[in-house]
């Protein structure tokens, strides 16, 4: 168990800046998520904390020490990789057995025993010992890869997309499965992914990166429900949150919201304080498909006239893609809903869930409620007893 | 313009077009219809022989057996240049040297079309697909979208009966890919061409086509509307295929108690009501594959019948939730919208959806279907 620190670093190959000037604080016992695009330099962070790649420049602190000048294998860190890298010719046993066995970190054979007993136990595989990697299923597979890790029980614990590449059905399941055994864990772990609901889904806290810098830090609700701009807001979210034009305008003391779909609305006295001390007016409103009602039959005050300018089903529901004016709204409907292209369909936004960007900045502004909506709190404690409390 | 029918197909890849009998057919005994305008997807895994079935349509390899028609021509025997098909596959395969437009102009010079009657099909074909304003380009100007937009276009200038698409979109990256489903989906909305798509995304097949033909080792597990193979799918490996998150399959013995059936679980104490329409025809100790979406399992405080269950994993995740239970070696999993958590050891009680609950051949893996359609109990 320890804590990680970046501080200032910067790691270049060739001409291209892999990370820039990144620092970061991982804390004690932590599960925290570095997630970006392809290229934002996820891994090559992941990689200058297991000291397999040397930073040009700053400095990487492990537990309180500067590890820069220490051997990869003297930093009691531990690292599982996407192909789960298992040696093909070793039983189950043998496979997790092996750190242990190595001249580094040797231990007698009833301690090793003892050891696997435990891990395997944790990890649901303690059936498998004598199976070899070929005989087991892809989840196995993985369980036992951790458990390799996990066995020798590292300061740190490292993962780089260990669920990229499994189908997409697949994923599911093992990120739950993921979740259920991370009390077991029990280390400081951090972990590197593209899914974001494998981000959401996992961490305590999660890093954004792009371009090799960080450019969100938070929890996955702080992530989910107030992004820090555009770029966060659009990572986040199936389908991609919806992004209208707009501005704002103070008249006879209201802050009006006029949008160029025909939509004008009051803002709530929370978002028109904070759009006040904006220097311009021009916003972009960002809105949910979750968060926009639709209807095939007349509209009426607040709903807003469009035709259906794509209609997928996708199983347990269908994303209509809605043209408005210029915009183009998706609206995430119930999955017997059938609607022909270009007929009319009427929708309205739920205006108290619009996210407020500025439209040059593309930062984020406000939203209704803000630190309510980004904290547990707005979700009900479940009882302990059956159910609904 | 025109239908396509399947009879009886069957395709083999042993020599002299023998069959040798141990050996699984690539396409086996594949019969369907395609209407006069439809969008159909062929969906599979990797092997199934959706390929192989685009390919006998196409021309491009010979049918080991069955009959295979356009518009009531059996077109077994025709070269594949007279068959009045537009193809485009995967790889986007331009012509380099030749500009957009030359390339789109192509087929339809070799066939001696005059150049002003040229100029007025791409004319007519290039807005539909977004690709008026690349036709002075090269190939190797443009992205990877943009290739199979004119890939796409240069198949459907010369107004095919049939347009076969060979996973066109597997190359493209997320965005570009939902754009040209879109771009695809109004081109046949436009312009109403009978088209075949090969996929194995189910999202796209589901997205895309009017109806999906799904196979599994050279066989039609099931053909339907993509809501229909959704909500009530013939066999384990379509339930298993199509949705995401995916539907939980759990093997399940089926106990009777003083209140009715229960499902019941090895290496678990997790009893769950079978909705009563399945009565007639289950008996105590029979063993099925329950098969049951993450969307259509409830926490239900009042359900008589269940037993309670710790809560094993609980994932918020913005726009839903999951909840998973341990079930012997198997996860069961829900997944709610409603604004509430669980914490790991929460004890709930489940239950499930009566209409959305569906049972299999635990051996066979084909559905058990209820004899009587009952009124939903809720």
């Amino acid at each position: 168990m320890a804590s990680i620190e970046m501080i200032g670093v910067t790691k270049r190959y060739e001409s291209t800046v892999a990370i820039d000037d990144l620092s970061l604080r991982v804390e004690d016992n932590e599960f925290f998520v570095l997630f970006g695009p392809a290229g934002a330099g996820k891994s090559t962070t992941l990689k200058c904390i297991a000291g397999v790649e040397f930073p040009q420049k700053g400095l990487v602190k492990i537990g309180g020490t500067i590890v820069n000048l220490i051997e990869p294998s003297n930093r009691n860190v531990s690292m599982v990789f996407e192909n789960y890298a298992l040696y093909p010719h070793m039983s189950v046993y043998d496979n997790i057995a092996s750190p242990l066995r190595s001249r580094l970190h040797r231990k007698s054979e009833p301690d090793i025993k003892k050891a696997i007993d435990k891990i395997a136990t944790l990890m649901h595989i303690e059936s498998l010992y004598d199976r070899k990697p070929n005989q087991l299923s892809n989840g196995q597979r993985q369980r036992v890869a951790i458990g390799r890790c996990l066995v020798r029980e590292p300061n740190v614990f490292l993962m780089d997309e260990p669920l990229a590449h499994l189908d997409a059905k697949l994923k599911h399941t093992m990120r739950a499965e993921l979740k259920e055994m991370q009390d077991a864990f029990n280390t400081t772990t951090i972990y590197v992914t593209h899914d974001y609901l494998e981000a959401m889904s996992l961490a305590d806290r999660i890093a954004v990166l792009d371009h090799g810098r960080v450019v969100q830090l938070g929890t996955a609700l702080q992530m989910y429900y107030t992004p820090g701009n555009e770029f966060v807001a659009k990572l986040f979210g199936e389908p991609e949150i919806n992004l209208i034009d707009a501005q704002f305008y103070v008249e006879g003391g209201k802050t009006l919201i006029s949008t160029g779909i025909g939509l004008t609305y009051e803002a709530e006295p929370d978002v028109a304080a904070a759009l006040q001390t904006q220097e311009h007016n021009r916003l972009h409103l960002g809105i949910r498909g979750n968060n926009v009602a639709f209807s095939f039959q007349g509209g009426g005050e607040g709903w807003l006239r469009g035709t259906v300018f794509a209609n997928e089903p996708i199983g347990n529901s269908v994303i209509m893609t809605v043209q408005l004016g210029p915009e183009q709204i998706r609206v995430v409907a119930p999955n017997d809903t059938n609607a022909a292209l270009d007929q009319t369909v009427y929708v309205r936004l739920a205006t108290a869930n619009v996210l407020y960007f500025g439209a040059d900045t593309r930062r984020y502004i406000v939203r209704h409620n803000q630190e309510q909506v980004s904290s547990v709190a707005h979700l009900r404690r479940a009882g302990r007893e059956g159910g609904e409390a | 313009m025109a239908q396509l029918v399947l009879k009886n197909v069957f395709k083999s890849y042993d020599n002299n077009g023998k069959h040798k009998q141990n050996t699984p057919y690539a396409v086996n005994d594949l019969s369907f219809r395609c209407e006069d305008g439809e969008f159909v997807g062929i969906l599979g895994p990797s092997g199934c022989g959706k390929s192989t079935t685009l390919r006998m349509i196409a021309g491009l390899e010979k049918i080991t057996a069955g009959d295979i028609l356009i518009g009531d021509v059996r077109i077994n025997d025709l070269l594949p240049k007279d068959r009045n098909i537009g193809l485009a596959f995967e790889d986007y395969a331009l012509y380099p040297p030749l500009t957009v437009f030359d390339n789109l102009a192509f087929n339809l010079r070799a066939r001696k079309v005059p150049e002003a009657a040229i100029k007025e099909a791409i004319q007519r074909i290039a807005p539909l697909l977004k690709v008026d304003d690349l036709l002075h380009m090269k190939p190797q100007a443009l992205s990877g979208g943009q290739k199979q937009r004119v890939n796409i276009a240069r198949a459907i200038v010369r107004k095919p009966g049939l347009l076969l698409l060979d996973e066109p979109l597997s190359h493209l990256d997320g965005k570009m890919r939902q754009q040209l489903r879109f771009e695809i989906k109004r081109m046949h909305h436009e312009i109403k061409c009978t088209t075949i798509i090969v996929t194995h995304d189910q999202l796209e097949a589901m997205s895309l086509a009017d109806r999906i033909a799904i196979m599994d080792m050279g066989v039609l597990q099931q053909i339907g509307t993509p809501l229909s193979v959704y909500d009530d799918p013939a066999n384990v490996f379509v339930a298993g295929f199509i949705g995401e998150p995916p539907m939980n399959l759990l093997p399940a013995i089926i106990q009777k108690t003083a209140g009715g059936y229960c499902f019941t679980f090895q290496n678990s104490t997790l009893r769950i009501p079978v909705p009563t329409r399945y009565d007639e025809v289950l008996h105590n100790d029979m063993r099925v594959t329950l098969g049951v979406r993450p969307v259509d399992v409830v926490i239900d405080p009042d359900s008589e019948l269940s037993t309670a269950i710790p809560v094993a994993v609980f994932e918020n995740l913005g726009d839903e939730r999951r909840v998973g239970v341990r079930v012997g070696e198997n996860l069961l999993s829900l997944t709610t919208t409603d604004a509430i958590y669980y914490e790991r050891g929460d004890i709930v009680k489940l239950r499930f959806q009566s209409e959305k609950t569906h049972l299999f051949d635990a051996t066979t893996g084909v559905r058990i279907r209820s004899r009587h359609i009952t009124v939903p109990r809720f």
